[in-house]
């Protein structure tokens, strides 16, 4: 126990603490610019001054450790007049813009000229200048403004690891600048401008549009672009989100955010948004009643299930819709139209690997604490770049790294570059077999821990490959997986992060063996790479061919009378059909398909045969806020709401139940009249005279805690502010034990051509999640075109510049894109990404089903690079 | 003259290549070897143009950045297209007392050379520099790497006309 | 009285140096365990000659009770205060002394690694130590197995790059480290988180090249010379208006006025005696009447001042003291690293005031604001930097204040024009 004394006040400190944050702790306030809690201490502004006793100098408190018997006093005469002189000094070079600047309400600066008394302007020489920089679309920089605190810079660098923004110049030249000056060329996060204590760098995207204090109300909610479920606070004026932040200390995030959830809100108020349902009549789609509509989709299902039996119709849940609209909706189609064809995008390798690793070690294998994952010894990324794709899980990895843990990665993760300490660079879609090598070499050096005697046993009957045999599959020498084993030996604990590529892949059920035997011997967590913000909602609610809420299997009897009694009707006791085989049955046995938030036709491989399935029904309803390319397709188009508009609840990648709060109410005075997905899906199911009394999502909520013993006892009261881990609280629930056979699979090694022969990859780029992006401006600002990514070798090779235009085309179909370089990418990869409408990158590629869990596995063949003649 | 083209895709010859190896070996952490691989790039590339940076960071595998920033905090390397002789003018105090700031009159009147500024005809570069540890001799003064002493006018221009 | 730093001919050859009892001091140290050479160290009452006069044989015990390795030592030859260039002069006169003493707080520190962070504008010195490091490896004073101790040590010079704040030891570790070379937050000190976190010791030029004699002669021997509190001869750099100028190896304690008077010839042309800087431009300025100061590291204070590098600048009658503080200020807001408000904005400002009174701009209330803008830096920067310009200041008025105003109401006494002087700083 530290104990002091600050301002008469007597404090006990239970751990080392700054004198600022014993302080803080205790109510008093001491003011500060440069200091922040997310960054590592500076002691540069000299604003947090302190007096001491028996230390004659003052002191900042922000860096002096409280040591046992100090003194402090925080707002004596001495004190007062230091930062009052602090103050003056700021305000020389600083100009007085405040009656025009965005920052002014909010501005620590001028809450601090406030408190201490304006200084009279005693200094009369010019000030400093330098023009205002509004090179980019997003960042506007106005360096006269700065304070050199270098918050924002300490966020880049360490915090966030982009190293976009650094300090040019020394003494009172200095200014903060990106590389070239003018436009960024980083991740767009968007925390240099959250942690600008003054309005030196700002957002562009609501400038002088409003002042802090004329918000109509700000709202605490859910990221809803994807898995990690960050906090974010919506300012709303005039039914318009005018800002999102993040908030410091709260949320999964903790007061970071990434570009999408800073920049990418603009899709709620796109003009291009549906505002009216709307029926195909003589093949065109045109505006309807809502009456008509409902009336229509009802009547429309039933006639088919009449006719072929609840088996002809097929659903595909939203991964960006609420736990709350995703279970009511797979009850519309369970109950209501008799049907267990039911699934979603999980089934695009999460859901295996889910699966898989809870048959071994029990439900909740994967349901650990984002925040946990620093604290671990060592961090193993395995076929996934978490700072693309759960960018703020990546934020973590970097963090681990800054605090000098191991971070290793397998395969290709581009973000994290500068942050491993080992890589093992396989090929892509060898990871898996890396891991093989990996596993045989930590064998050698480390003693299984003798937990799971079952799982040893199996450990201990794989065939592992030869690491010969692993090199000329995967390019990873024998060296590298030595030293990777050995720089692992030690850990007691760790985590491992996997993308879906993993699960999405010929050999899943090897590779995700591998993965949790790794795992096992290294006491690791398990994180799932989930790319939309409901994915594990998805699972949990039942969204799958074979579970019922509560992922419980529909082929068990007792689980299913649960149901069948609370619903009211006979369930089908047979698994329906998975995501790939609804399409590939349409116009066969399948007639009739009911989409949710979800646009199969272009964000699935195998495009040709999916929109020629869709053609091939006879009927489509399609609920969404975008006229997509499923939704021109359909014969019912319902518009829906959007995630600032509704209620509900996610579940992120660490099964932490989040509620949404609504911000935008989108029927004021009725003139455009818009339903929550659930609300539409009742009004259909009321109709087919399923029991859904629901005022409210939270009387979902309340069925389903009812019903899922995974949900037993939830209820909206339970979700405190940043949500829990319904039922793990923090802890997974270890019951494991049905250890699967692992198959063998010895690779064989590829042929030379084979090895050097290009291959496209499907990119995820940080900016875009694909249909939603598209109607986000200062996204589309970021990255305005398609683009094929790869490495100045590769291009070479294939003898294409940057920036020049090229057609790939394989046997699924033929797209131009433009040639972007890009270091350190693999050599032969070429990385292209499903964002854009013309050149979505899934268009090319074909699939092939994963015969256990139905995973469809990217697959292209044929392809051909061409240089775009004329478009150089 | 090279193109812009060529300058833009310039990287290190084999012979900087080498010395940069060298000095690599110098320090435990590469990042250590930054502020000698400036020196180098400064004389590959005539002076730190974002170019030369960029050599620099891919070299060192660093953040462009962060060797962006870390040149620009010292005032000795070359941040602009500079003259080709570097003229470091001593004005600091010692200098100063023995009559500095008259030279820097003849620099601008016979040279057209002004504090930061490059001669019209390219030859020279000024810098008014901070003391260069040769106050018992002073006025003193660096061009390039040779040190001049005890300058007066007459000497200056002595001097001076000894570099093309 | 013995000369023990820098030689009356330059020694640059290997061979030269051995021949006037070079490296025997290292042979010495060899034969003790480092603990002893440590206790020795600290015994002979050694402070270090960078500037704060620490003791170096404490601060070796610091870094030597750290648990960590490696260890680091390295020599600061950064020498970047206007008005000092010793460290020049012994690096060109006496090379080697340099390297034994490194030699010998390696083998006392149990150090395999030196830097010496030599200042840019030394691109000669730099050839003449180099060259030396190479001799020295050859004789096997440096590299694997020094004189078949078994001991090892590499010395690496690295090149500054032109910032004055990289003299101040954290801010050299981190510029060595390659980063923008801004002074650490203290604690931990370098001795037990210096270079790459590891256990680092920074001493001065002047500082190593003590420890030959000390090892040779011993820590009795070595307090016999100097002042009680400050043992040892040390080195002056004396500039401005004197006879003449130079540096000179005089014992701790000598009056400011033998410097001047006695050693460097008086003032030049038999003019009289102004004032003077006695520790290079960051020390406050001395009256006439204050020249029987012992120069010390503890006397000095007392007088008024800081004995700091020993750079020694004389001021004729004939020397404005604006034009000088002026001048002092502008290399103090050029050479502030930025890191913190007072030294970052109040550099500037005071420069500014200062340039107003130059170009008779001066009116009524600058002194007041000169003095008010001092007293708000001084005692609340991050480093010493800006306090020094603070200090400067207030030096300059305590005893000049008249001249001050002169300025204000009648313009320059020494007639200098008026005219805005184009000023050097910033230079980028
Ligand atoms: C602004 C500033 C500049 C300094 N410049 C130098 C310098 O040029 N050379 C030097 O040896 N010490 C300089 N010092 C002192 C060093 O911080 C450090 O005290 C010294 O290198 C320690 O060596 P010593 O103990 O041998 O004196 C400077 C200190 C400050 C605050
Ligand atoms: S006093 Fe502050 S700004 Fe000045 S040099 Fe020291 S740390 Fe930098
Ligand atoms: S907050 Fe402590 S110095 Fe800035």
């Amino acid at each position: 126990m530290i104990n002091i004394s600050i301002n008469g006040k007597k404090i006990g400190l239970e751990g080392p603490a700054t004198v600022l944050e014993a302080a803080r702790r205790h109510g008093i306030d001491i003011p500060t610019l440069c200091n922040h809690p997310a960054l590592e201490l500076w002691g540069g502004c000299r604003m947090c001054v302190v007096e001491i006793e028996k230390m004659p100098r003052l002191q900042t408190s922000c860096t002096v450790m409280a040591a046992d018997g100090m003194t402090v006093y925080t707002e004596t005469p001495r004190v007062v007049a230091a930062r009052k002189s602090v103050l003056e000094f700021l305000l020389i070079n600083h100009p007085l813009q405040c009656p025009t600047c965005d920052k002014a309400g909010v501005c620590k600066l001028q809450d601090l000229t406030v408190k201490y008394g304006a200084v009279a302007g005693r200094f009369e020489e010019g000030k400093r200048t330098f023009p205002e920089s509004v090179d980019d679309p997003l960042i506007v920089r106005n360096m006269e403004r700065c304070i050199m605190c270098t918050r924002c810079v300490r966020m880049c660098d360490n915090v966030q690891g982009a190293f976009a923004i650094g300090v040019v110049n020394k003494g009172t030249r200095s200014h903060v600048e990106p590389f070239s000056g003018g436009r960024y060329n980083c991740e767009y996060c968007g925390n240099c401008l959250n942690v600008c204590p003054v309005g030196a760098i700002m957002s562009r995207l609501h400038r002088y549009t409003y002042r802090p204090w004329q918000m109509d109300k700000t709202v605490k909610t859910i990221c809803s672009f994807c898995g990690v479920g960050c906090t974010q606070l919506l300012e709303v004026r005039s039914g318009a989100i005018q800002k999102v932040s993040p908030v410091f200390g709260e949320g999964v995030n903790k007061g970071l955010l990434c570009g999408r959830g800073i920049f990418g809100y603009g899709y709620v108020g796109s003009p291009e948004r549906l505002k009216t349902p709307l029926i195909r009549k003589n093949g065109v789609l045109e505006p309807a009643e809502w009456d008509e509509a409902l009336a229509l989709a009802e009547r429309k299902m039933l006639e088919i299930k009449n006719l072929h039996g609840g088996r002809a119709i097929a659903g595909v849940a939203g991964g960006r819709c609420t736990n709350e609209e995703n279970y009511v909706f797979q009850k519309l189609l369970r109950a209501g139209f008799g049907s267990n064809n039911i699934d979603s995008v999980a089934r695009l390798g999460l859901m295996h690997a889910q699966n898989l690793l809870e048959d071994i070690f029990g439900q909740g294998a994967a349901a650990n604490l984002i925040s946990g994952i620093p604290r671990s010894d060592a961090v193993i990324t395995v076929a996934c770049d978490p700072t693309q794709t759960n960018p703020v899980m990546g934020l973590q990895v970097r963090a681990a790294a800054r605090a000098g843990k191991k971070v290793l990665t397998v395969g290709h993760a581009h973000g994290l570059r500068r942050h491993r300490t080992h890589s093992l660079p396989a090929h892509i879609g060898t990871e898996g077999m890396a891991l093989a090598g990996l596993l045989s070499e930590l064998l050698k050096i480390k003693k299984l821990p003798g937990e799971n005697p079952e799982f040893e046993a199996a450990i201990k009957n794989f065939e592992l490959p030869r690491l010969e045999e692993v090199e000329t599959y995967t390019g990873v020498s024998a060296a590298m997986l030595s030293g990777a084993a050995s720089a692992l030996k030690d850990v007691s604990s760790s985590s491992i992060i996997a993308g879906r590529e993993l699960a999405a892949h010929r050999d899943a059920r090897r590779n995700l063996m591998l993965l949790a035997a790794i795992g096992y011997i290294l006491n690791s967590r398990f994180f799932l790479i989930s790319e939309h913000p409901n994915e594990q909602g998805l699972i949990d609610m039942g969204c799958a061919p074979d579970t019922l809420p509560g992922a419980r299997p529909i082929a068990l009897q007792t689980f299913r009378e649960r149901y069948e009694e609370a619903w009211g009707v006979k369930l089908d006791p047979e698994p329906g059909l998975s995501l790939m085989e609804m399409f590939e049955q349409a116009g066969d046995t399948v007639r009739a398909m009911y989409i949710m938030g979800e646009n199969p036709a272009f964000n699935l491989p195998g495009r040709k045969m999916v929109k020629s399935a869709l053609g091939k029904l006879d009927f489509l309803v399609v609920q969404d806020i975008f006229m997509s390319e499923t939704a021109a397709m359909a014969d019912v188009v319902f518009p829906s709401l959007a995630w600032s508009e509704k209620e509900g609840t996610y579940t992120n990648l660490e099964k932490r139940i989040q509620k949404l709060e609504k911000a935008i109410e989108k029927n004021p005075e009725k003139k455009v009249f818009l339903m929550e997905d659930w609300q539409i899906l009742m009004e259909i199911g009321k109709r087919a005279g399923l029991n859904m009394p629901y005022t409210a999502s939270s009387d979902i909520i309340d069925e389903l805690a009812r019903l899922s013993p995974l949900h037993a006892g939830l209820g909206y009261g339970d979700l405190a502010e940043t949500g829990m881990m319904w039922p793990y609280k923090g802890k997974p629930l270890r019951m494991g034990g049905r250890i699967p056979a692992l198959p063998v699979s010895r690779a064989e090694a590829p042929s030379k051509e084979q090895a050097l022969a290009p291959v496209l990859v499907l990119d995820k780029p940080l900016f875009h999640s694909g249909t939603l992006s598209r109607h986000a401006g200062p996204l589309l600002d970021i990255m305005a075109e398609a683009e094929a990514k790869l490495s100045p070798e590769t291009g070479s090779v294939l003898e294409v510049t940057d920036g020049a235009m090229i057609s790939i085309s394989t046997a699924e179909g033929e797209m131009a894109l433009k040639v972007k370089f890009e270091k350190g990418l693999p050599v032969g990869a070429i990385f292209a990404g499903n964002n854009f409408g013309e050149a979505g990158a899934l268009g090319l590629f074909g699939y092939e089903l994963e015969p256990e869990s139905k995973t469809p596995i990217l697959r292209f063949a044929n392809l051909e690079i061409k240089l775009e003649t004329g478009k150089l | 003259m090279k193109s812009e083209k060529s300058q833009r895709e310039k990287t290190f010859s084999p012979g900087a290549l080498t010395r940069l190896e060298e000095i690599k070996k110098k320090y435990p952490d590469k990042r250590a070897a930054l502020m000698p691989a400036l020196y180098i790039a400064q004389d590959e590339f005539g002076w730190l143009r974002p170019e030369a940076l960029k050599a620099v960071a891919q070299y060192l595998e660093l953040p462009e950045m962060t060797v962006r920033s870390t040149a620009t905090f010292y005032s000795i390397y070359k941040h602009e297209q500079a003259g080709r002789n570097m003229v470091r003018l001593c004005t600091n105090v010692s200098c100063m007392v023995l009559g500095a700031s008259t030279l820097k009159g003849t620099l601008k009147t016979l040279y057209g050379l002004a504090p930061g500024g490059t001669s019209p005809d390219g030859r020279f570069q000024l810098e008014i520099g901070e003391c260069i540890g040769a106050c018992d001799r002073g006025p003193a003064m660096l061009v390039n790497d040779d040190l001049h002493t005890e300058l007066d006018t007459k000497k200056l221009i002595q001097v001076l006309e000894s570099y093309k | 009285m013995t000369r023990y730093l820098i030689p009356d001919a330059c020694i640059r050859d290997i061979g030269e140096y051995e021949k006037t009892g070079g490296y025997q001091g290292l042979e010495k140290a060899l034969s003790m365990e480092p603990g002893q050479v440590v206790e020795e160290v600290k015994k002979s009452g050694l402070r270090g000659r960078g500037g704060a006069g620490f003791p170096t044989g404490m601060k070796w015990m610091f870094a030597a009770g750290d648990p960590k390795f490696p260890k680091y030592i390295v020599c600061n030859a950064d020498e970047g205060e206007p008005g000092t260039f010793k460290d020049k002069a012994l690096l060109k006169n006496n090379p080697h002394i340099l390297i034994e003493g490194m030699a010998i707080a390696a083998h006392a520190l149990k150090a395999e690694t030196g830097y010496v962070y030599l200042r840019a504008e030394y691109p000669k010195e730099k050839e003449i130590l180099e060259a030396a490091l190479a001799q020295a490896h050859e004789k096997g004073f440096l590299g694997e197995n020094i004189m078949g101790s078994g001991a090892r040590l590499d010395i690496q010079v690295h090149r500054g790059a032109g910032a004055y704040i990289c003299g101040e030891e954290t801010a050299l570790i981190d510029s060595l480290e390659g980063k923008r070379g801004q002074p650490r937050l203290k604690p931990p000190f370098p001795v037990n988180a210096g270079l790459w976190g590891k256990p680092t010791v920074v001493n001065n030029v002047e500082t190593f090249a003590n420890l030959p004699f000390i090892m040779r002669a011993g820590a009795q021997e070595y307090m016999k010379i100097g002042a009680p509190d400050c043992p040892g001869n040390k080195l002056f750099s004396v500039s401005g208006h004197v006879e003449k100028p130079g540096v000179y190896e005089l014992p701790m304690g000598i009056t400011l006025k033998d410097i001047i008077y006695d050693h460097a010839g008086g003032i030049k042309n038999g003019k009289a005696l102004k004032a003077v800087i006695p520790g290079g431009v960051s020390a406050p300025v001395l009256p006439p009447d204050k020249i029987d100061c012992p120069m010390d590291f503890v006397s000095v204070q007392k007088w008024g001042s800081m004995l700091g590098s020993g750079g020694v600048i004389v001021f004729d009658e004939d020397t404005c003291m604006v034009q000088v503080a002026h001048r002092a200020l502008q290399f103090f807001e050029h050479e502030s690293c930025g890191k913190c408000t007072p030294c970052r904005e109040g550099t500037g400002w005071l420069r500014a005031i200062l340039e107003r009174l130059e170009t008779r701009q001066g009116r009524e209330g600058d002194i007041r604001l000169l003095e008010d803008v001092s007293r708000n830096i001084a005692g609340n920067t991050f480093c010493p930097l800006g306090d020094g310009a603070a200090m400067v200041v207030l030096g300059f008025l305590k005893h000049f204040k008249e001249e001050f105003s002169e300025h204000i109401e009648n313009g320059c006494p020494y007639g200098r024009t008026g005219k805005r002087p184009d000023r050097p700083a910033p230079v980028q």
